[in-house]
């Protein structure tokens, strides 16, 4: 598999070249509407044409060619034939598909009389536009030719689409985000903390004032139940400050397995007190 | 009762006398969680909320042990033995430990 890849890479070159076109004698001509000709030239591949053609009113051109393949000068049926009429100065273009025959010849004529619909609109006397042959094809690279420039008839520009400024951009948003929240001044968080921690005192006055006996508070087992509950209160402390999330539960079930059994116990001689059998 | 008592006073006499000095110590943690939930939450709207987190988990913390401490109270209370009959003091009391340390743990979990 390594050594496919290389071998393959080195076939892209023979490929690329393989399926090439080329135009044999292109030609364009305009004739008169007396049928007088006012032009009748070939078209060079690698110079532009000039001087520019210019079309009148009445006058029709008529543009023929041969689309080869460039290795075996066979005669190519593309799939996509294409004349592309553009505008420079305003980037209006129209595409016009041609009929190419199945020996790869082609003829397109123009008539001002009865324009085809893929002609953009030439506001301006000064501008040419520019005609590029495109071809695309799925045996062969594509091709893109330009052929002449052409001046066609002064014609109203092209209309506004009346959406058009919808796409137009937005001016920006000056957006001013609230000030980050801070934390309030020391004196305030101190009263804070003065009133949270003031129940604990009132509590505890509570708790003294009120006439109760607590019998069996220092029997072993209650101590030790009430340590273990004051240590899964540590555990729970200790994982708020440090510990992650998997450790907490890992220790606090096993605390909790040990703190289950010592409940068991000390609530069941809880129990048996309070009914008094002991 | 004298007719010069007003009603807070009387109720007040009332509960003194016949509430079992357990269930009053039960009463005064009530009192003391019902005070701290309220200054946090006077803290809240006066000076600020800015840690947004840490006010509703002790808020909520408040709230919940109040929860279970006010089921523990009325488990535990003799008055109440014939609509607790599965229901021992000594489990209520687990019943409310194991609560605690599962609120306490999503308390921690929120306070960050």
């Amino acid at each position: 598999m390594g050594a496919l890849l290389p071998a393959l890479l080195s076939l892209l070159p023979l490929l690329a070249s393989a399926g090439q076109l080329t135009l044999q004698s292109p030609r364009v001509t305009i004739t008169g509407p007396d049928a007088s000709i006012l032009r009748n030239e070939p078209l060079s591949l690698a110079h532009p044409l000039s001087p520019p053609l210019t079309l009148g009113t009445s006058d029709t051109l008529k543009l023929t060619f041969q689309i080869l393949q460039k290795d075996s000068g066979k005669g190519v049926q593309p799939h996509q034939t294409f004349l592309r009429f553009h505008d420079p100065q305003t980037d209006e273009e129209g595409v016009q598909p041609l009929r190419v025959s199945s020996t790869g010849k082609a003829n397109f004529e123009l008539n001002l009389a009865r324009p085809p619909v893929s002609i953009p609109p030439t506001p301006n006397a000064s501008v040419p536009l520019h005609v590029t042959l495109i071809i695309g094809s799925f045996k062969h690279s594509p091709l893109s030719q330009p052929l002449f420039d052409l001046y066609l008839p002064v014609s109203h520009a092209a209309p506004q689409h009346p959406d058009e400024p919808m796409y137009h951009p937005l001016s920006e948003i000056q957006h001013t985000f609230r000030p980050d929240p801070q934390t309030p001044y020391v004196i305030f968080s101190a009263i804070g903390t003065m009133a949270v921690v003031a129940p604990w005192i009132v509590l505890l006055g509570l708790w003294g004032s009120i006439p109760h006996r607590l019998p069996h508070l220092s029997h072993p087992l209650i101590l030790l139940f009430v340590g273990l509950l004051a240590s899964f209160e540590g555990l729970l402390f200790w994982y708020w400050v440090e510990l992650r999330l998997g450790q907490v539960l890992l220790y606090g079930a096993i605390l909790g397995g040990v703190t289950v059994a010592a409940g068991k116990s000390a609530l069941a001689k809880v129990g048996r007190w309070r009914v008094g059998t002991a | 009762a004298s007719t010069t008592q007003s009603p807070i006073e009387a109720l007040w006499i009332s509960y003194n006398a016949t509430t079992p000095s357990r269930l009053k110590l039960i009463d005064s943690f009530l009192v003391f969680i019902l005070l701290s939930g309220a200054f946090q939450f006077l803290y809240c709207i006066l000076v600020t909320n800015y840690p947004f987190n840490a006010f509703l988990a002790g808020f909520s913390s408040s709230v919940g042990q109040f929860v279970l401490t006010a089921s523990l109270r009325s488990q535990v209370n003799p008055l109440n033995r014939s609509q607790f009959k599965d229901v021992s003091p000594e489990r209520a009391f687990a019943d409310f430990a194991l609560g605690s340390i599962v609120l306490h743990f999503f308390v921690f979990n929120f306070l960050g």
